[in-house]
């Protein structure tokens, strides 16, 4: 199966590593991934605050160079990247106002979009189309014993109209990939709670604090990691982890690691093949899957 | 029972000052017109009158029936049993009272905080002297009605407010419906008090997390979260700002140059900008401890055709 692949600012930045982990895991399940040409960023989840149909018309222009490629599925792992496509796609189909003004820059910038060509999020990806059975079937080194929190975020669940994949309040699909990888799936009340990296660049006090809620509520459940579908998560849950570990004296971490990262070691890719951070791998260690 | 009704079991958190927190169960005979509010009817006239919750228009306008239902914050009245059934694949339905206010009884909480921050943001429009006593009227362009009109549209129900993290954690934070109200009326062009609500809105704006879940819970589609951005896009109107405030407009606009100048988000130069070298360099540190510092170097990109992202930004 053909599918674009839109990587995002992050994923080929400071979240490298969720590229490189979705990339193998994705040529192990014979899942092409053509990257969009000439992809431009999609706002970051801010931009549309400066100007919507500036926002709009950017992440037009990605899907227009999808639709370029004759695909109509394009895939993220991000779930920020996600969002941002699909409330720009779902304004520009429900407001005529500012349809206008974007159809407008649009033909300045010579930008054609039929409306085809949608965003999707990885995970939706492996479970609806590439299937759980065949993802089982490539487990070589089942997760035995490790207790993964499932967590889920913002942004691939809301709004759950314009997301549409699983019900926001009670989703399944993280807990699903985990059981796959013969890992034991933790359910725990803060998993579809924010991790607070959008109020990172302005109230980060409050931001720290909402990655703490989530990082105590998986341990409150006896998970030894979590696993999390967003490359902005990521960075927070990651590498700003230690800054939680640090403000709040906290004598535990609870590390998180992006879902093909997870499923990566299951097929058998070491750690650092799948550039995997060291507090993660300290833990996987302990816990023998390593 | 008829053959289109269905028996559904109805778990309700119920809650007294004497006996605290209590789970209960009651059976009650649907059919695909039956909404949660009439079950809870049913349930409180035919099998247990101490029962209490609250409702009133059963059409979702008055805003008085706010509730979890199976765990998602909702009006009952605008639910229907069966679709929740469906929805879930099991006659058991959950209800509890929403969450962050406190309980009274059963399902009805105390919703002075919630009044509190509506009315903190002055929900009326303070129209022209001249319009006030009568010598003048004020018409609304039909465009400017298109925009207000979706935020017009909140019914004070709190189901926004209780699923919001931002104000659970921060209490500073206005809290989504009583940022719609505001957005709202500082958006309106016969408002007077421009300058006032921009120093009402301003600091909270920035404390909202974007987690979206109040566009989520709205029954009234009214995106609290938009209006929000929407009042961000003010910060440069105002003078004194506050730090939040203040480096939140900073970490914009580095994005929006970054993406500007390259059609990508520069991770180090935003970080940079907004931040300063002090803190950036912290953050390295952290990045390095844990094994991350190689991607912190990694080669950005540029897109190619940069003439389409300088047409579309208006440069
Ligand atoms: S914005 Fe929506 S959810 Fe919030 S109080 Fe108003 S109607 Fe209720
Ligand atoms: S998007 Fe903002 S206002 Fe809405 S629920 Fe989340 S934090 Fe609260
Ligand atoms: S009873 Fe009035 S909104 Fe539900």
């Amino acid at each position: 199966m053909k599918v674009a692949y839109y990587p995002g600012c992050a994923t080929h930045g400071l979240s490298k590593d969720v590229d490189i982990a979705t990339k193998k895991v994705a040529d192990v399940l014979g899942l092409e991934l053509v990257e969009v040409e000439d992809w431009n960023c999609c706002g970051g989840g801010f931009l549309d605050e400066r100007d919507e149909k500036v926002h709009t018309a950017l992440n037009l222009r990605n899907l227009s160079n999808v639709e370029k490629m004759g695909l109509e599925k394009m895939v993220t792992p991000c779930s920020v990247c996600l969002q941002s496509h699909r409330l720009a796609s779902t304004k520009y189909k429900e407001n005529r106002d500012l349809r206008k003004e974007v159809d407008k820059k649009l033909k300045e910038a010579n930008i054609n979009y039929s409306g085809k060509a949608t965003a999707e999020h990885i995970v939706w990806i492996l479970v609806r189309d590439v299937g759980l059975e065949k993802i089982k079937s490539n487990v070589k080194k089942p997760l035995t014993g490790l207790k993964v929190g499932a967590y889920y975020g913002c942004q691939m669940l809301r709004p759950e109209q314009v997301m549409g994949f699983e019900p926001s309040f009670h989703p399944h699909s993280m807990e699903d990939l985990i059981s796959v990888t013969g890992a034991t799936p933790v359910s725990f009340p803060m998993q579809t709670a924010c991790c607070g990296f959008p109020l990172m660049g302005s109230n980060p006090k409050i931001g720290l604090k909402l990655a703490y809620n989530v990082m105590n509520s998986a341990k409150s459940k006896e998970a030894d990691i979590m696993v999390h579908p967003c490359s902005l998560c990521h960075l927070q849950l990651d590498v700003t982890q230690l800054k939680v570990k640090a403000e709040f004296n906290l004598p535990w971490t609870m590390p998180a690691i992006y879902i093909t990262q997870l499923l990566g070691l299951s097929f058998g890719f070491s750690a650092e093949e799948l550039g995997i951070s060291k507090i993660a791998q300290q833990i996987l260690k302990e816990k023998g899957v390593i | 029972m008829s053959e289109k009704e269905q028996e559904i079991v109805v778990k309700i958190k119920r809650f007294s000052q004497d006996k605290g927190n209590y789970w209960q169960e009651y059976k009650v005979n649907v059919d695909r017109f039956t909404q949660m509010t009439e079950v809870l009817r049913r349930i409180k006239t035919e099998q247990d009158p101490s029962l209490s919750y609250r409702a009133s228009c059963h059409m979702a306008v008055c805003g008085s029936c706010g509730m979890k239902i199976n765990g998602e914050p909702r009006l009952a009245c605008k639910t229907l049993a069966l679709d929740i059934v469906k929805k879930y694949n099991s006659n058991v339905i959950t209800l509890e009272p929403m969450d962050y206010f406190q309980p009274i009884k059963d399902l009805v909480v105390d919703l002075d905080d919630f009044y509190d921050r509506m009315f903190k943001v002055k929900p009326r429009l303070y129209p022209d002297k001249e319009v006030l006593e009568g010598k003048a009227e004020q018409r609304l362009k039909p465009e400017d009605q298109r925009e207000l009109w979706k935020f017009e549209q909140c019914i004070w129900c709190g189901l926004c407010v209780s699923g919001c993290p931002s104000v659970r954690n921060d209490p500073e934070f206005l809290g989504p419906a009583a940022h719609a109200k505001g957005y709202r009326f500082l958006a309106d062009p016969r408002d007077t008090i421009y300058e006032e609500r921009l120093k009402i809105l301003i600091d909270s704006s920035w404390r909202c997390t974007y987690c979206y879940q109040c566009f989520n819970v709205c029954p009234r589609d009214v995106e609290p979260v938009t209006t929000i951005k929407k009042t961000r896009a003010h910060t440069r109107f105002l003078k004194d700002r506050s730090a939040v405030a203040e480096i939140g407009e900073k970490h914009i606009e580095a994005i929006e140059e970054s993406i500007k100048d390259s059609g990508m988000i520069k991770e180090a130069e935003v970080y940079l900008k907004t931040y300063g070298v002090i803190a950036s360099l912290t953050d390295l540190i952290y990045a390095f401890q844990n094994g991350k510092l190689k991607y912190a170097f990694v080669k950005e990109m540029k897109v190619k055709n940069m003439d389409q992202i300088r047409k579309i930004m208006g440069d």
